[in-house]
């Protein structure tokens, strides 16, 4: 089986279902000869040609617009976004007129808007946000953040597949830190089914994105301490898999909730009152959230490690929730 | 509202027997030179000011202009034959009557909401959407329900959608104008934002073409909304991709309660093709021959491959915002010059005029379509409430709830071996 970086599973996963399947393609900016900023499409427009591969002016929500134009024609458009901080140009297009298209109107868009996201790159401001949240809210809107590489490939060939919008983050900073083996063959992850990324008895860790990792690490400096901490990798943000959040509460019966956005208003509020209401019964300790702070990105990097959930952070604050 | 373009308006937009395309007229012109024309089908070419001025303690707007010039004739169309004529002044009859049988039920408290008019603008709509075929699509404004009628819809569909019927096309869920249908009348639904719709159009156009058709696609935007990001965004995408969006710019003089001097500074606001890189083209809005022609050519160059095209519209919007605004901001002189330019009593006149009609048909056709509403109001009231619970579902497309396959054909295909499939290059930017 080869070995893949998170980025290059992307990248076959979009080849592999340009290649399956004549109508999906891609736009976006620099794209196609120079094969986008982190060369996520590097190659395609040779392969698909530039009908396929089209580099579009600077104009986020012609892209989307455009895109969900196309697939009302029954075309599955790819739209890359150089950053995902830029989705905010977009906004209106994704939240009005995409999102709400088929409850209104019963119109499918079966659209991908994917890009990188995410910080611990030194990026700054517009270069490193999480705002998978801001779509969480708008209803009708599929979010999928990976946090492996074959999660990667074979989520994004779900989302490629599937009927509705989806807004697939991409972690720039696993892009190509992360290898592993992926499968050469066709698979998919389903959509909102969350991974069990590492099984415990003691604590559940609720997380998703690079954060996994992040928890992935803090588990084995607790495992030195006899701590067992289950991780689950959430996958897709929306829909929650509810499910999966109730069962492993139900197991540890403590739980801690991870997540590289901010605080107020992020996923972490929205879990715990699922947890609430489903399983406070199983509680022997209280939710705790480990977040990002309330504030932008900071670009330099003293104050953006500040800024970040971090390893430390997650074994402190399991060993305190270890002693209820 | 055109108005005076002062100082360097001969330089930059000086008419020639160009191709009246917008490009410049000679490719060996010195590039320092540039001559553009915009093609101007209107036989009158009013030229008014709006100002707001202090009028004792209150500001009010003025109008200053010529409003007393005697009303042209329609122009002739050069593409219209006597039935199809007939045909679009039904569907302007219908536009205008169902409004009124809205304004009515509103009245009666039956409407959910408020009721938006197309009043004045019915050539506009009707001629417009006329000119596309069955298989090219439209996205309809607020105003633009006379569109929705000429591409299908019915006044029932209309009224159902005003009383949020269950049986409404978006089955309660919006209302107006807001819905659209991808299997069989190709409308997509507008949403309340202004200039949205311009690059979903230019994306239904891309879609077709990938999947080896040329259409026409059609959206509006009015004074109003021309001023949006989104719209300079999906023209030019549109522009630059060359598909065959054809857009209508309504100039009506006022988005809202603010007038067209307001909102952009330009001549005309076909001028804007010209740095879009299209077409642009203006008509007189009330002139149902003009806005025809104009739209069959616009459509003709989409279905050719050649590109996207502007049309200005000039005309005025002759009613308030919605059925609660009054309207009392626009100087009366202004209702009174764009009243004698009815778009339906022009057409009316001229089909009389050239016996194409005689007043007997004429009155047989006006019962006919009151005898429709009234079917279609009838049913439309009668019809019930959507169920509370309906609220529920929808908000996905489930796997059995729609099947998505191209249009018009499978995609064309064009996989060479050229590409590999391991990556080549690493990361050009610079974040790690």
């Amino acid at each position: 089986m080869p070995q893949l970086t998170y980025l290059e599973a992307i990248r076959q996963g979009i080849w592999e279902e340009m290649e399956r399947d004549p109508s999906v393609f891609c736009l976006g900016e620099d794209i196609g000869i120079y094969g986008g900023a982190f060369k996520v499409t590097d190659g395609f427009i040779d392969r698909f040609g530039p009908e396929r591969v089209i580099d579009t002016p600077i104009a986020e929500s012609a892209i989307v617009g455009a895109a969900f134009g196309a697939s009302l024609t029954g075309m599955r458009p790819v739209a890359e976004f150089q950053f995902m901080d830029f989705i905010g140009c977009a906004f209106n297009q994704i939240v009005n007129m995409v999102a709400k298209a088929h409850y209104r109107w019963g119109a499918p868009a079966p659209l991908v808007i994917r890009g990188p996201s995410g910080g611990n790159v030194h990026g700054g401001p517009f270069h490193s946000q999480n705002p998978e949240m801001w779509f969480v809210h708008a209803p009708g809107l599929k979010v999928v953040c990976p946090a492996s590489a074959y999660d990667a490939k074979g989520l994004i060939k779900s989302a490629i597949r599937d009927n509705n919008p989806v807004i697939f983050f991409e972690h720039k900073y696993l892009y190509r830190r992360i290898k592993e083996d992926v499968p050469a063959d066709d698979y998919i992850v389903p959509l909102g089914k969350a991974r069990t990324a590492r099984h415990g008895r003691d604590l559940s860790i609720i997380t998703y994105a690079a954060m996994v990792h992040t928890a992935l690490e803090a588990a084995e400096i607790l495992a030195r301490d006899g701590i067992d901490a289950e991780i689950i990798d959430l996958r897709t943000v929306s829909p929650l898999d509810r499910a999966a959040i109730i069962e492993t509460v139900k197991k540890t019966n403590k739980v801690i909730i991870l997540h590289e956005h901010a605080r107020t208003g992020g996923l972490a509020g929205e879990i715990a009152a699922i947890i609430n209401e489903e399983a406070f019964d199983d509680l022997d300790g209280p939710i705790v959230r480990i977040t990002s702070l309330d504030s932008p990105v900071p670009f330099s990097p003293p104050q953006e490690e500040y800024f970040l959930p971090k390893v430390s952070d997650v074994v402190r604050e399991a060993r305190r929730l270890q002693a209820y | 509202m055109s108005k005076n373009h002062k100082g360097k308006k001969s330089s930059v937009h000086k008419a020639t027997a160009s191709n009246g395309r917008g490009t410049p007229t000679s490719p060996e012109a010195d590039s320092s030179l540039r001559t553009y024309a915009i093609a101007d089908y209107r036989l009158e070419k009013p030229v008014f000011r709006l100002q707001q001025v202090h009028v004792g303690n209150e500001v009010k707007y003025t109008v200053t202009g010529d409003l007393t010039a005697p009303v042209p004739p329609l122009r002739h169309s050069k593409y219209l034959d006597k039935k199809q004529l007939i045909e679009i002044y039904r569907w302007m009859l219908l536009n205008r009557r169902m409004e009124a049988a809205l304004e009515n039920l509103y009245k009666q408290g039956k409407v959910v909401g408020g009721v938006y008019f197309g009043l004045g603008q019915e050539a506009c709509s009707c001629a417009s959407a006329y000119a596309l075929r069955p298989d090219e699509w439209l996205g309809p404004m607020i105003r633009n329900q006379g569109s929705l009628l000429v591409r299908g819809f019915s006044a029932r569909d209309i009224m159902m959608q005003y009383m949020a019927k269950a049986g409404s096309p978006t089955k309660g869920r919006d209302a107006s104008s807001h819905f659209g249908d991808i299997e069989n009348r190709n409308v997509v639904a507008p949403i309340s934002t202004l200039g949205d719709l311009i690059p979903v159009l230019a994306g239904v156009a891309l879609g077709a073409r990938l999947q080896g058709k040329n259409i026409a696609v059609m959206t509006y935007i009015g004074d109003g909304g021309q001023s949006t990001g989104v719209t300079y965004e999906g023209l030019n995408f549109a522009a630059v991709q060359k598909l065959g969006l054809v857009l209508f710019v309504e100039n009506n003089l006022w988005g809202y309660s603010t007038p067209a001097d307001m909102q952009f500074c330009v001549k005309d606001l076909a001028e804007r093709a010209i740095a879009y890189g299209m077409p642009g083209v203006i008509v007189d809005g009330t002139d149902a021959c003009q806005v025809y022609d104009a739209a069959h050519e616009a459509c003709e160059r989409a279905r050719h491959g050649e590109g996207p095209t502007l049309i200005e519209a000039k005309m005025m919007r002759m009613k308030g915002h919605a059925i609660h605004d009054a309207a009392e901001y626009v100087p009366k002189s202004l209702f009174e010059y764009w009243r004698k330019r009815d778009p339906i009593l022009r057409l009316e006149k001229h089909l009389l005029d050239k016996q194409y009609l005689t007043p007997q048909q004429n009155q047989e056709l006006i019962a006919g379509v009151e005898k429709q509403l009234e079917q279609d109001r009838d049913f439309a009231v009668a019809s019930p409430m959507p169920q509370p619970e309906s609220a529920v579902g929808g908000v996905y497309c489930d796997v059995a709830c729609h099947e998505i396959k191209p249009k018009y054909g499978t995609p064309k295909s064009s996989v060479t071996k050229s590409g590999v499939v391991t990556q080549r290059k690493e990361a050009a930017v610079h974040l790690k």
